[in-house]
């Protein structure tokens, strides 16, 4: 499975990006997101960056220090691979 | 016989007990003369020094602290039932004090509630505006985070209570930015912090790996090193950490959405007092700045974040992030969806109109930008009047009303600051 972060937002609102290939079945997928994603309610931090993951064409705001410790090496890797999307 | 003792030693009793209490009376009349004659030769100079007083304080912890507040013994020491037992005596002289007594103590009262509910704008102008009773010292930590994201595990490299020496830059820029910045609101404004209540400043620097980004969260400042490639750190620049600062004095009082042109104007206010606060540092003149935001955090002499002077400007052609989307007038406002992606309807991009509106304000007026423009906005910034979803022209009809009532109907300010607007076609 094929999963894009991008991040948005910050002092200089910029689009980063960047994919992985995952071993994860749609269920454990599912299950990831539902522990990672963003309050609707959470209050926006001023100049703060924001991050959504993307399968196919459904994308998910998510906040990346709810990530379980057994996807924190992998949730590292994607954000140093982060380009700028021109 | 037993019954006569006893009611011989009743009066007795009650006989002392009247005489005693009349005795008490006439001395306590005495006392309330000789108090009103003072008071009447204290009265101006108390009065003058219980407003100076009511106004430099924030916030009264004790409602009770009345006899702490004024310099009056007779408005302390008579209590309000004995003020009106009196006002009703039959001897016109003590009548005639008590009911002058009440009336002064009434326009006290009042006193103390106007200030207490008028603006720091208000305080300017009537001249009463505390800035040294009870003196105000910054309260500033700075935390190293070690390029991780747990606040908790951060390490404390300062506090301003210790001030010990530091060999990080980046600690060292923070401080000396937070001070630029602290010095900013508490001299030019008699403003206690952020919340204007002493709140301690928190920092944290090392954010992170390579995080090319700074920002208020709503308790601490945040800083990155920077991406090295086309960001350096952070904490490079004055003006970035002024901006970040005056998130939070915005958060506190006008608390302004963070989305559409309420969110453009809350990222206006963060960098036209971040832009002010790095001028004051460097003794920068609306002439002699340059109107930059980010011009070292940005890698490149030829770029910079933002430019207040011509929004689109502060970077052109870049190879990594191409042309500089700011706006400078009204007539170009991005529409961008509210959402993360959207930066929120573009904030940080329709900044740009505000921000062109205030140079030209500032330029125009000439001088130093924090000494007649900066006094404006940052009226219409603390003094109530801006709706949490307050449209660009909200702002400019109440810049417009701060600038008729500090400086006049005819004043040079007031035209500069509608010509101001009108350049930025708003």
């Amino acid at each position: 499975m094929k999963i894009k972060l991008v991040r948005s937002g910050g002092f200089i609102p910029i689009i980063k990006a960047a994919e992985a290939e995952v071993n994860l079945t749609d269920q454990e997928f599912a299950g990831l997101l539902d522990i990672i994603k963003s309050s609707p309610n959470a209050p926006r931090v001023k100049d703060g960056n924001y991050y959504e993951l993307t399968v196919g064409s459904n994308s998910t705001p998510v906040d990346l220090e709810k990530v379980p410790d057994e996807y924190k090496a992998l949730f590292v890797k994607m954000k140093g691979d982060l380009k700028i999307v021109k | 016989m037993s019954d006569f003792i006893v009611e011989q030693g009743y009066k007795k009793f009650r006989g002392y007990d009247i005489e005693k209490k009349q005795l008490n009376f006439k001395i306590f009349k005495i006392f309330f003369v000789i108090c009103n004659y003072v008071n009447n030769k204290l009265y101006f100079l108390s009065r003058t020094r219980i407003i100076k007083n009511i106004v430099s304080k924030t916030t009264f912890k004790n409602t009770n602290a009345m006899c702490k507040q004024q310099f009056n013994p007779i408005h302390c020491i008579v209590p309000p039932y004995m003020l009106n037992k009196l006002m009703e005596s039959g001897n016109k002289k003590i009548a005639d004090l008590a009911i002058n007594s009440n009336f002064r103590s009434f326009r006290f009262r009042n006193d103390r509630s106007f200030f207490q509910k008028s603006s720091l704008h208000e305080k300017t102008i009537l001249g009463v505006i505390a800035k040294t009773t009870g003196k105000i010292t910054m309260q500033m930590t700075v935390y190293d985070c070690m390029q991780k994201t747990d606040f908790t595990g951060a390490v404390k490299l300062w506090d301003s209570k210790t001030n010990k020496k530091i060999t990080s830059l980046a600690a060292k820029n923070v401080i000396k930015g937070g001070k630029a910045s602290w010095d900013f609101y508490s001299q030019l404004f008699g403003r206690n912090s952020i919340d204007n209540k002493g709140l301690l400043i928190n920092q944290y620097v090392h954010y992170d790996k390579g995080m090319d980004n700074a920002y208020w969260d709503g308790r601490r400042m945040v800083y990155g090193d920077g991406d090295g490639i086309v960001f350096t750190s952070f904490t490079s620049d004055i003006d970035i950490i002024g901006h970040e600062l005056t998130h939070g004095v915005t958060e506190h009082e006008a608390n302004l959405d963070y989305e559409n042109q309420a969110g453009a104007m809350n990222e206006s206010f963060s960098d036209i007092f971040g832009i002010m606060i790095k001028q004051r540092f460097n003794n920068q003149d609306v002439r002699k700045s340059n109107w930059l935001i980010g011009e070292k955090v940005m890698k490149g002499s030829k770029y910079a974040i933002r430019s207040m002077k011509a929004p689109g400007t502060a970077y052109i052609n870049h190879p990594e992030l191409g042309d500089d989307p700011q706006p400078a007038t009204m007539d170009k406002y991005v529409n961008l969806p509210n959402t993360q992606s959207g930066d929120w309807g573009g904030v940080h991009i329709n900044s740009g109109i505000p921000n062109f509106a205030f140079y030209i304000t500032a330029f125009n007026m000439g001088g130093y930008a924090w000494e007649k423009a900066g006094r404006i906005w940052y009226a219409v910034l603390t003094d109530g009047g801006l709706a949490q979803n307050a449209k660009f022209v909200d702002v400019k009809n109440l810049t417009i009303v701060h600038a008729e009532k500090i400086f006049g109907i005819n004043s040079p300010e007031l035209k500069a600051v509608k010509q101001g607007w009108q350049e930025a076609k708003v």
